[in-house]
């Protein structure tokens, strides 16, 4: 995993996963993410803040980052805690400048049908951070017991 | 490759055609496909209203979101109408998050969204 967590805890491992680029090996991923958000009781909120994210990360790498050749991998570690789940993924692609991504917001992008993922990322999570030339991502979102889906 | 099961079923409501999805989360791209599929069929027919109805829907990402923009798209070019109904909170939250409930008509419930069909324009 050429990626490094920003800490090796022993006591809050990361779960490391190397996936191909197909769209169907996101839903095997997530179930495990899934699960271990559900053991340490993140609500619904949460839940589907969490999920969408990780999915819209996940479809970016491989459809952007690696424009679904088969040849790449993308490369997957998270942890959970009580407190917040911290997830990585890198691609193998030619990266990019998330900053040139223009606001699908703005009437003239309305119609657009791709560039809402970093947005939606960026709106569940508490943090969004790219590295490495923009071929990482690396994501947070604290669980904090009142709140839970997207950003006020 | 393993065929995809069927992922929306297309009825007709007075004239105009209710689209249910069956899978209550889009993401592979079969079932992505099969939706934008089954909606673009519909926009063959000039004129063609269409409610397209998420109930039971709990999850999906904007590849959905970027299909049914393209059908939006399509459907107006031929003189008809997408409109959407039954989403679920969380969903909707994406939908206004990205400004697209500007772009689509939504409505709570699918005879909602159908009747609106048949009402007046507004002055």
């Amino acid at each position: 995993m050429p990626s490094r967590p920003t800490d090796n805890d022993p006591a809050r491992p990361w779960t490391e996963k190397v996936l191909p680029t197909q769209l169907e090996a996101i839903r095997d991923a997530e179930g495990d993410v899934m699960a271990r958000l559900e053991e340490f009781a993140y609500n619904e909120d949460h839940q589907f803040a969490i999920r969408l994210a990780f999915e819209e990360a996940l479809v970016n790498a491989m459809k952007h980052g690696n424009h679904m050749d088969p040849a790449r991998k993308v490369r997957l570690a998270y942890r959970v805690s009580p407190q917040c789940i911290e997830i990585r993924i890198r691609d193998e692609g030619e990266g990019f400048d998330p900053g040139v991504v223009p606001d699908p917001t703005v009437d003239e992008n309305l119609h657009r049908p791709c560039g809402r993922g970093i947005m939606l990322m960026r709106s569940y999570m508490d943090t969004v951070e790219y590295a490495c030339c923009g071929k990482e991502v690396q994501m947070t979102k604290y669980r904090r017991p009142s709140q839970g889906g997207a950003k006020p | 490759m393993p065929e995809e099961p069927e992922v929306v079923q297309v009825t007709d409501r007075n004239g105009v055609k209710l689209v249910r999805i069956l899978t209550s989360a889009i993401l592979r791209e079969g079932e992505v496909e099969a939706l934008g599929q089954g909606l673009l069929s519909l926009a063959e027919v000039p004129g063609q209203r269409v409610v397209l109805s998420f109930l039971g829907v709990q999850h999906l990402t904007s590849l959905v979101l970027g299909k049914l923009i393209h059908v939006h798209k399509r459907l107006a070019e031929s003189g008809g109408e997408l409109r959407l109904a039954d989403i679920d909170p969380h969903i909707f939250e994406v939908f206004a998050i990205t400004h697209l409930d500007r772009l689509f008509r939504i409505f709570e419930r699918e005879d909602e969204a159908i009747a609106s069909f048949a009402a007046k324009p507004e002055a």
